[in-house]
């Protein structure tokens, strides 16, 4: 099933509105999207049902399975979107860095911020993501790394190329600990309320640790 | 076949025996589902199946899943630690080295039973888990070991003075345990987690080595 968020359906019928069945169905979409998020949040992957997220949006079962093939699709989907925007907060944020250790920590911090109110959709698939059979219900995200790694790994190019790093500088192995090091912090976020300012204090060490053995002068 | 282990009449002693031995049942048949089919692939009725036991006295011995795997995950521990303490002592050479010595004891430990430790990890995000169930993250011995080799680097000279080893230790292990993602990823097996464990561990070392 291809799946259509309302900018590409506004991108890809630029001439024509769309149809009033079009739109009725992207609201169904959302309806149901929004219903989703609130239950994995509330009773975790495994604990919220296909019943129970339509009965909070609204509709009957078969509805929701005329735009969703099955609960890993729903939630793969909450996920694609959260990443997207994060990403794009996170770019921004690296912008604003005044030298490396700062522009890593400023994306460690636009993470936290943007998960602080949905702590626990984040413990929902962080929780998946530990289950080996849980492959399928993440499979199909745009490799839930990868982006991540890729931003952390320009920020060490880019800090190499103004000299503040070694040019020796393992730049595929530091940007993997980087992002394994941001995601080591969601316990202390989820489980014992730790705040941005908590979570950036510590932050910072191990961002200095991490960057310390190629970092010039 | 399932024997209502409750119903069994006896004095006081023969009773405790008998939940002693409910008990390790529960635990040896939740230890080789959760290492079979992962922590939510695994329910308490089909552990007290396996075990041959009803699901009520499962209950009336644990009060969840999570406190089962925790059971289960501390009767490692010390087999686990057995095998540490007779290497530490003839650990030598530079901090980094010790470390990956002491690591890579505890991933070809817990690579015998990998879907056992990740059943672990995953445990530790369950919406159902009770107060007194122990979640990974909490493994202090590991944790002062990992401090005290970092000491023992301070006062070799090959750790610098102004560092705090707690900190480091709080990298180290959250790098030891993402090292157990690559079984996901890549269906790692002791040997491709070992290397990867080295050089993380050589990255953060060199981090800390005095400088020239």
């Amino acid at each position: 099933m291809k799946h259509i968020s309302p900018n590409q359906v506004a991108a890809d019928s630029p001439a024509r509105a769309p149809t009033r069945r079009a739109l009725a169905k992207q609201q169904t979409r959302l309806k149901v999207l929004a219903a989703a998020r609130r239950l994995f949040s509330e009773e975790g992957y495994e604990g919220a049902t296909i019943r129970d997220i339509a009965a909070a949006a609204g509709m009957s079962t078969g509805a929701v399975f005329a735009n969703f093939s099955d609960k890993s699709d729903l939630f793969r989907e909450i996920m694609v979107d959260d990443m997207e925007a994060l990403t794009a907060a996170m770019r921004d944020a690296a912008t604003r860095g005044r030298n490396v250790e700062d522009a890593v920590l400023k994306v460690f911090m636009a993470g936290y911020t943007f998960y602080k109110s949905r702590l626990q959709l984040a413990r929902a698939a962080f929780s998946v993501s530990w289950d080996k059979d849980g492959g399928p219900t993440l499979r199909g995200l745009p490799s839930s790394t990868t982006p991540f790694q890729e931003l952390f790994g320009e920020q060490l190019n880019a800090a190499i190329e103004r000299g503040e790093l070694s040019q020796e500088a393992d730049v595929k192995l530091r940007s993997q600990m980087l992002f394994d090091t941001y995601l080591s912090n969601f316990p202390q976020a989820i489980f014992e309320g730790w705040s941005l300012d908590a979570l950036q204090a510590r932050a910072r060490e191990q961002i200095r640790i991490l960057l310390a053995g190629a970092r010039r002068g | 076949m399932t024997i209502d282990v409750e119903r069994v009449p006896g004095p006081p002693a023969a009773r405790q025996s008998q939940k002693a031995a409910t008990r390790q049942r529960v635990l040896a048949a939740a230890r080789e589902l959760f290492d079979t089919h992962g922590y939510q692939g695994t329910t308490i009725r089909e552990i007290a199946r396996h075990a041959g036991v009803a699901v009520g006295s499962v209950f009336t011995t644990f009060a969840s899943k999570g406190e089962i795997l925790s059971e289960v995950m501390q009767a490692r521990i010390d087999p686990l630690y057995a095998e540490l303490d007779r290497v530490m002592p003839h650990l030598h050479g530079a901090t980094a080295d010790r470390l990956r010595t002491m690591f890579a004891i505890h991933l070809e430990f817990e690579a015998r039973n990998v879907r056992l430790f990740l059943s672990h990890i995953a445990a530790a995000y369950d919406w159902t888990l009770s107060p007194g169930a122990r979640p990974y993250g909490h493994n202090t011995r590991l944790m002062g070991a990992v401090i005290e080799c970092l000491e023992r680097g301070k006062a070799l000279g090959d750790i610098r003075q102004d560092v705090d080893c707690h900190e480091v230790v709080d990298l180290i292990m959250a790098a030891y345990a993402w090292t157990y993602r690559l079984v996901i990823t890549h269906d790692a097996d002791a040997q491709a987690m070992i290397a990867a464990m080295n050089r993380q561990i050589g990255l953060i070392v060199e981090g800390l080595a005095p400088r020239p």
